[in-house]
């Protein structure tokens, strides 16, 4: 360990300095996977008017992406408890490489790059231990440089923290295996965290909630400027309960709670399927395919601010001058602080997540 | 032949009367009801036994396992207040917790175990079925520690067993009866739809949990099956099981198929079809995973409920107006 931990070090710390801008004509502003009508699945480039730009067809079922920090590249992740990641070039959306995790580990369907685009890293199940684990790959030829503990079981999203030197990482808490399919094999004793790792995998930080929620699974993560993190969760206890499904941490304070007044965040059904932060972080939103709706909060106040209704909204993102979010019925819209203005509506099923394209 | 009968009566109902608020009442008081009060009735006798004598309690342990995994699929309201559930049932034990959690009962002779109250308060994996089948059936545990203590733990968790059987059946009968049979625009249903998603998810999880959970686990995968795992195979229930739960959601199926008669007829000839190969597989624990021939067995089997699955989805879920969409009944 020591010595994997001391090679991921310096690799870290090789190359501190951006790679060249690139400009980015035709790239994408948002990705995102989905299904299409002929029962395939692919993950698809928008504009930010909600245009399709490219669309490339994926193995099996995707979930979300992670866009290159300086070129047009994204890695398109599977879903759980698939074992595939495609590399994609978001100009003309062909497939770069394909990256598969060692045998016992399958994807969690999300990963981020490292703030030089020197290291990919992924969030993975090593599943005959049911423990979380951060698979590690270097981008210059996409090859597999090792995996660190990600400080819980079943890690989901994560985030790199805007001082590049460390990770953020929503560890679930739910145990599967994949001769069970999907199944959640431990709910009785769940622990889920949010973990706070250096590049090379030491432990910063490990953040959990009271007792009371530790069915509260901790699996979304929007991350602002001033290293504010937005989490959202999934409640995995008696439905008659309705726990926060927002929350808010910043490193040495304790984490916020959000939610909406009682019947209206009921509605949610204790089921957030993502979140986003309007750029300017000013907005927090979080979306519930359940309960067919978004809600938006302050962040600076925690106050909540309105329910946008939208049938199977799952997918959220942050785009230029507004949130944008999408469906399961094949919608994007754009989501203000006033209202939502419905962009465009296409023939495919959008799945879970709206991610941000490369950035030019 | 008095099911079938009861069986063919629901299937071809008068459908001019059809109402979704009737599909629910008739659910709540013909499938819900009768399988709570049977489970309540079932794990008192079961403490009653454990009480007069902690031998020869098999046959009343049998019963009352049998009352649960015919309502196991009811996974929410009453079952999930308190966790009642997961005290009644931890299992998949993933990580070895229960044979950990009662040894360390025994060795320490836990006066826990000679009070109701303390004992409720004791480690989740040391309650329930899956425990008490352990200190019945487990050749370690069955032996380990005094005769006197374990026969007090077995008391203990016959009656805990009991308790929570009584405050699920007292929370259902009336109280979350009427809720999922009078939506409330204020309540936990808002519409007699609402209500309905919720019976149609407790078929649909149902069915997931035991083709991936009671199948999956022993299936394991070719290359690494994984007999050990099935579940209550110290006491020989795990075919068992799959049994049981395919005739309670069969059964869950026909009440909430009544206004439909075709996704009636098709989710029924999935389960013939299932039960015939549950019947046919003469493997009790799924011993045979191992074996390429057996294991085909298992495997068809598990394939023959995720076809049900995909049966009721495309046919009842939209007949009941319950698929919400691609994002709405998934999770990630």
């Amino acid at each position: 360990m020591t010595t994997r931990r001391s090679f991921l070090a310096t690799l870290a710390a090789g190359a501190a300095l951006p790679a060249t801008g690139w400009a980015g004509l035709g790239a994408p502003v948002l990705l995102a996977a989905g299904r299409w009508p002929d029962g395939g699945f692919r993950i698809a480039g928008m504009d930010a008017g909600g245009g399709i730009t490219f669309t490339t067809p994926l193995p099996e079922r995707g979930h979300a992406a992670a866009a290159h920090p300086h070129r047009p590249l994204a890695v398109a992740f599977a879903r759980r408890p698939g074992t595939f990641a495609l590399v994609i070039d978001c100009t003309t959306g062909t497939v770069q490489a394909r990256l598969t995790p060692p045998s016992g580990h399958h994807f969690y369907g999300h990963g981020t790059f490292s703030a030089d685009d020197t290291l990919l890293f992924t969030t993975e199940n090593a599943y005959e231990l049911g423990q979380g684990r951060i698979g590690i790959w270097d981008t210059r030829d996409w090859s597999r440089i090792g995996a660190v503990d990600s400080g819980g079981t079943g890690p989901h999203d994560m985030a790199l923290m805007p001082d590049g030197k460390s990770l953020v990482v929503a560890n679930g808490g739910i145990e599967t295996h994949p001769d069970s399919g999907r199944a959640k094999l431990n709910l009785a004793t769940m622990r889920p965290n949010l973990t706070y790792l250096g590049l090379d995998g030491e432990i910063l930080d490990r953040v959990e909630l009271s007792d009371d929620l530790h069915r509260n699974s901790i699996r979304h993560l929007a991350l602002a400027p001033d290293g504010t993190v937005a989490f959202a969760m999934q409640w995995q206890g008696d439905a008659a309960e309705t726990p926060p499904l927002l929350g808010l941490h910043r490193r040495g304070a304790a984490p916020r709670l959000l939610a909406a007044p009682g019947p209206l965040h009921a509605r949610l059904r204790g089921y957030a399927g993502s979140v986003a932060l309007s750029q300017g972080a000013a907005l927090v939103a979080i979306t519930s395919p359940r309960g067919g709706v978004a809600h938006l909060f302050d962040i600076e106040t925690g106050a909540f601010l309105h329910a946008h209704p939208m049938d199977d909204i799952c997918g959220l993102a942050a785009a230029p001058d507004a949130l944008v979010c999408t469906s399961g019925t094949g919608a994007v819209a754009r989501i203000t602080r006033d209202g939502a203005i419905h962009l465009k509506r296409h023939d495919c099923n959008w799945d879970n997540h709206l991610v941000p394209g490369p950035r030019a | 032949m008095m099911l079938r009968t009861a069986l063919l009566a629901l299937v071809f109902p008068c459908a001019a009367l059809a109402t979704p608020g009737e599909t629910v009442r008739d659910t709540v008081e013909n499938h819900i009801l009768p399988r709570v009060e049977t489970f309540a009735q079932e794990a008192q006798a079961l403490s009653d036994a454990a009480t007069a004598e902690c031998t020869d309690l098999r046959p009343a342990f049998a019963d009352a396992f049998d009352a649960w995994i015919s309502m196991s699929h009811l996974r929410f309201g009453p079952t999930e207040t308190d966790e009642r559930a997961f005290a009644l049932a931890f299992w998949p034990d993933t990580r070895g917790v229960i044979p950990r959690a009662l040894g360390g009962l025994i060795e320490a002779e836990d006066p826990a175990a000679s009070d109701p109250d303390s004992f409720a308060q004791v480690s989740i994996a040391a309650r329930g079925f899956y425990a008490l089948e352990f200190l019945l059936y487990d050749a370690a545990l069955s032996t380990r520690g005094s005769d006197t203590y374990r026969c007090a733990l077995v008391q203990a968790i016959a009656t805990d067993i009991a308790r929570l059987a009584e405050a699920i059946r007292a929370d259902w009968d009336p109280g979350y009866a009427r809720t999922l049979m009078d939506p409330d625009e204020q309540g936990r249903y808002r519409t007699d739809q609402e209500a309905l998603r919720e019976l149609y998810k407790a078929l649909d999880a149902g069915l997931q949990f035991t083709a991936d959970t009671r199948l999956g686990r022993p299936l394991g995968s070719y290359d690494r099956p994984r007999p050990n795992r099935a579940e209550a195979h110290r006491s020989g229930r795990s075919l068992h099981h799959v049994t049981l739960s395919l005739m309670a959601l069969r059964d869950l199926a026909a009440h909430l198929s009544r206004d439909h008669p075709q996704a009636a007829r098709e989710a029924d000839a999935g389960f013939a079809r299932a039960l015939d190969r549950a019947a046919m597989l003469d493997d009790p624990v799924f011993a045979g995973v191992a074996e390429p021939a057996p294991r085909l067995r298992v495997e068809t089997l598990q394939q023959s409920v995720q076809d049900i699955r995909d049966t009721v989805a495309a046919t009842l879920a939209p007949a009941l107006g319950v698929d919400a969409g691609f994002n709405a009944l998934d999770g990630d």
